[in-house]
C-alpha cells in the first residue's frame, strides 16, 4: 500500500512543532511529523540527532517544553493517570531489551496483562504463550533472560510490547546492542508485524529495513527533520545535502533489488 | 606454666547466658535498624530536599564515627536527653541500633539506586504506576542485591556487640573477662572467650558466602 | 544543660597526645596489614597447595572474631604463653596488624583475579614472563581498582585504633576516657571526641573517592 493510501487512513500520532530542552541544550527543535494508522515510519539520522527524544517524548517517558503531540486524535494528557491509559495503548521495544531479569520470559510477557489490565494469572499466561509463538520462542518459555541470547531477548521484548494489543509500536534502535548474526531475526519479526498492518516508528541504523519495510522515512539532524518523504525518495534521490552526507558516510551506495 | 582449664566448665552457665545475650543484642539491633534502615534510605531517596539533606547528614555522621566512642557517648548522653534512665543493655542497644541503621540506609540506597532507570521504564511503558513498577519490578531486583550486604552487616553486627562491654553489659566479652578478674585464669578464659566467638562467628562468615555466591548477580 | 568548653581547652595538649597516638598506631597497622595482606595474598594465589587451606582459615578466623577479642588477648594471654612482655602500643599494633592483613589479603585477592584474563594472555603472546605480567600487566590495573576497597579500610582502621582504648593505649577514645573521668564532664569530652573522629575519618572517605574517580580509567580493560 502507497502512503497516500494510507495518509487517507486515519492519523494515529501527529506531532507538531514539538520542542524539548535538557538545561541548556536543545535536543527537539521544532518537529513536524505525521504517522498514520498501519504506516511504519523510519527515523533516521546521525547519534544525538532527537530521534530517540522523540520517540521517549511520543509515550511521555520525557515530557515536551514546546509544541504538542497528539495521540489518536487527542493531546497527550499531563494528569499521570490518564498517561497510564495512553502508555497501555502504545507498545516500546528499548535498545537495552530492559527484559525483567528475575521473571521467565513468560512471565516478563504476562506481567504487562497482570499488573496493569487486571487479567487472570491463566488468562494473562496464555496470551503471553501466544505471542511467544508469534515471535518463535515457544519453547523458552521458562528460560531467564540470562540464559536468551541478544537477538532472543529482544524478541521476548516485542512479545511483551504485543501481549498489551497496542495500537502502535515503537521501537528504539531494537538491533544496536546485538550481534550481526542476530539482527536478522529480530528485523524478520517486525517486518512481519508491519506486513500484518502494524503501525510503527521505528528508530534505527538499519538502512536495508527502512527502505525495505518502510512507508515513511524522516531524516534527523541536529533535533530537526532535514527531510522526509518516501524510502525511495530518501535513500535513492534525497534532495537535501545533509541527507546525502549522512547517508554516504554510512557507506549507503543504494542497495539493489 | 599451669593452666586450669577447668574454670572454663565451671562457669559455663554464665558464658551460656552471656552468650545468650550477644545473640539477644544482635537480633534485637537488626529488628530496629532495617525498618529504620528502610525508612531513613526512603527518605534520601524520595524525600523533599531538606529531609533529604537530614537523611543524609544523619548517614554520613554514623558512618564515619568508631562504635565504641558512640558506645560510651550514648552511655553519658542519652540519660541527660532523654530524662530516663536507661540499662546498660538498652544503652548498648540504642547505639548499635544508630549505628547499624545508617549502615543499612546505605546499604538500601545503593540497592535501589543500582537497579537501572531502563527497567522502571519499561515497566511503565507498559502503562504501569510508579508504584506498581516499583514494587514488581524494582524492588524484587534490588533485595537480590541487598540481601548479601545485610547479611554482610549482620555478621559485623555480632561481632562489635563485644564493644558494648565496656558499659558493663552482660554480654559474652564483658562476662568472661569478669571471670577472668574473679579467677586470674587470664589465658584459659581470653582464650575460651575467643574460641566461643570463633565458634559462632565462622559459620555466620561461611553462610554470608554461600548468600553471596547464590544471589551473584548476573546482568 | 550547661555546656563547659574549658575541660577542653585546658587539656588540649592531653588530647593532642591522643590524636597523635591514634594517627601513629592507624599508620602503623595500615601499612604493616597492607604488608603482611599482600604476603598472604600471594601465598594464597600462588603458593604451595598448602597454604590456600591455611590462609582461608586464617582469613575466615579474622572475619568471625572481635576486634577488641584479637586485642585483649594480644596483651594479655599471648605474654603468659611466650613469656614477654608488651608495650599496649605494641600489643594493639601486632592484634590490629593480623586482624587488618585478612581483609587486606581479600582486597588483593579479589582485585588480582578481576583483572580481565585477556590481559595475561596477551602478555604471555606477546613473550612476557608471568612475574612479569603481574608486576607490568595485571597489578597496575588491579591496584587501581582497589582503591575504593583500601579506602574503606583505612576507614575501618582508625575507627579499629578506638578500641585499643581498653587494652589502655592513650589514643584519642582512651585519653577521653580519663578526662572525662576526672573532669565530670563527659558530654563535652566525649562531643569533642567525635568531632575529632569525624573530622579526621570524613576527608579519608571523600579522599579516595576523588582519587578514585581520578584513576578509574586507569584500571578498566
Amino acid at each position: 500500500m502507497s502512503r497516500r493510501a494510507k495518509e487517507s487512513g486515519a492519523t494515529i500520532i501527529r506531532y507538531r512543532g514539538v520542542v524539548k530542552r535538557y538545561g541548556a541544550f536543545e535536543a527537539l527543535s521544532g518537529v513536524d511529523l505525521d504517522v498514520h494508522a498501519g504506516e511504519v515510519v523510519c527515523l533516521i539520522g546521525p547519534s544525538g540527532s532527537g530521534k530517540s527524544t522523540l520517540l521517549r517524548c511520543t509515550n511521555a517517558l520525557e515530557t515536551i517544553d514546546g509544541g504538542a503531540i497528539e495521540f489518536e486524535g487527542a493531546r497527550l494528557p499531563r494528569d499521570e493517570r490518564a498517561l497510564r491509559e495512553v502508555r497501555r495503548r502504545m507498545g516500546m521495544v528499548f535498545q537495552s531489551f530492559e527484559l525483567f531479569p528475575h521473571l521467565t520470559a513468560l512471565h516478563n510477557v504476562a506481567e504487562g496483562p497482570r499488573t496493569v489490565l487486571q487479567a487472570r494469572r491463566a488468562e494473562a499466561e496464555n496470551r503471553a504463550r501466544a505471542m511467544l509463538a508469534k515471535v518463535g520462542l515457544s519453547d523458552k518459555a521458562t528460560s531467564y533472560p540470562a540464559a536468551l541470547s541478544g537477538g532472543q531477548q529482544q524478541r521476548v521484548a516485542i512479545a511483551r510490547a504485543l501481549a498489551m494489543e497496542p495500537d502502535v509500536m515503537l521501537f528504539d534502535e531494537p538491533t544496536s546492542a546485538l550481534d550481526p548474526e542476530t539482527i536478522g531475526e529480530v528485523l524478520s519479526v517486525m517486518k512481519a508485524l508491519a506486513d500484518e498492518g502494524m503501525t510503527m516508528v521505528v528508530v534505527t541504523h538499519e538502512m536495508t529495513f527502512a527502505r525495505r519495510v518502510g512507508d515513511w522515512v524522516a531524516v534527523f539532524d541536529a533535533g530537526r527533520i532535514v527531510e522526509q518523504g518516501p524510502p525511495r525518495q530518501i535513500f535513492d534521490a534525497p534532495t537535501t545535502e545533509r541527507t546525502r552526507d549522512f547517508l554516504s558516510h554510512l557507506g549507503w551506495h543504494g542497495e539493489t533489488l | 606454666m599451669n593452666f586450669d582449664w577447668s574454670v572454663v566448665g565451671a562457669h559455663r552457665h554464665a558464658l551460656a547466658a552471656a552468650t545468650g545475650t550477644t545473640v539477644l543484642l544482635t537480633v534485637a539491633t537488626m529488628a530496629i535498624a532495617v525498618p529504620c534502615g528502610i525508612v531513613v534510605a526512603s527518605v534520601r531517596l524520595y524525600a523533599w530536599a531538606p529531609l533529604r539533606a537530614m537523611a543524609t547528614a544523619y548517614v554520613e555522621l554514623f558512618r564515619n564515627l568508631p562504635l565504641i566512642l558512640l558506645v560510651y557517648w550514648a552511655f553519658y548522653v542519652l540519660p541527660i536527653a532523654t530524662d530516663v534512665g536507661l540499662s546498660p543493655f538498652a544503652t548498648g542497644l540504642a547505639a548499635l541500633a544508630l549505628n547499624v541503621t545508617a549502615y543499612n540506609a546505605e546499604t538500601f540506597r545503593a540497592g535501589i539506586g543500582s537497579i537501572r532507570r531502563g527497567q522502571l521504564e519499561a515497566a511503565m511503558a507498559l502503562g504501569m504506576s510508579r508504584t506498581q513498577a516499583v514494587r514488581r519490578i524494582v524492588l524484587p531486583q534490588a533485595v537480590r542485591r541487598i540481601l548479601p550486604v545485610l547479611a554482610s552487616t549482620w555478621v559485623s553486627l555480632f561481632k562489635d556487640t563485644s564493644l558494648v562491654s565496656v558499659i558493663a553489659v552482660p554480654e559474652l566479652a564483658y562476662v568472661a573477662m569478669q571471670i577472668r578478674a574473679q579467677t586470674f585464669r587470664v589465658l584459659e578464659m581470653l582464650t575460651a572467650m575467643a574460641a566461643i566467638y570463633w565458634l559462632l562467628g565462622y559459620p555466620q562468615a561461611k553462610l554470608v558466602d554461600w548468600i553471596q555466591r547464590r544471589y551473584a548477580v548476573t546482568e | 544543660m550547661q555546656v563547659d568548653l574549658s575541660v577542653i581547652t585546658d587539656h588540649w595538649r592531653f588530647l593532642a597526645y591522643g590524636i597523635g597516638v591514634t594517627i601513629a598506631l592507624a599508620a602503623a597497622s595500615g601499612a604493616a596489614s597492607l604488608a603482611l595482606g599482600f604476603l598472604v595474598a600471594l601465598a594464597r594465589l600462588f603458593g604451595p597447595r598448602w597454604a590456600k587451606p591455611a590462609v582461608v582459615l586464617y582469613i575466615d578466623s579474622m572475619r568471625a572474631v572481635p576486634v577488641l577479642v584479637v586485642l585483649v588477648w594480644t596483651f594479655f594471654a599471648l605474654p603468659i604463653l611466650t613469656g614477654l612482655t608488651m608495650q599496649p602500643f605494641v600489643a594493639a599494633l601486632i592484634g590490629l596488624t593480623v586482624h587488618l592483613a585478612a581483609y587486606a589479603a581479600e582486597i588483593y585477592r579479589a582485585g588480582i583475579e578481576s583483572v580481565r584474563r585477556g590481559q595475561t594472555r596477551a602478555s604471555l603472546a606477546l613473550g612476557m614472563s608471568r612475574p612479569q605480567i603481574l608486576r607490568r600487566i595485571v597489578l597496575p590495573q588491579a591496584l587501581v581498582r582497589m582503591l575504593p576497597a583500601f579506602g574503606s579500610l583505612l576507614s575501618m582502621t582508625i575507627k579499629d585504633t578506638a578500641i585499643a582504648s581498653v587494652i589502655a593505649v592513650p589514643e584519642i577514645m582512651r585519653q577521653s576516657e580519663t578526662l572525662a573521668g576526672q573532669s565530670f564532664q563527659p558530654i563535652e569530652v566525649y562531643s569533642f571526641a567525635m568531632l575529632v573522629y569525624f573530622l579526621i575519618l570524613f576527608p579519608v572517605t571523600r579522599g579516595v573517592d576523588r582519587i578514585y574517580r581520578r584513576v578509574a580509567h586507569l584500571g578498566r580493560s
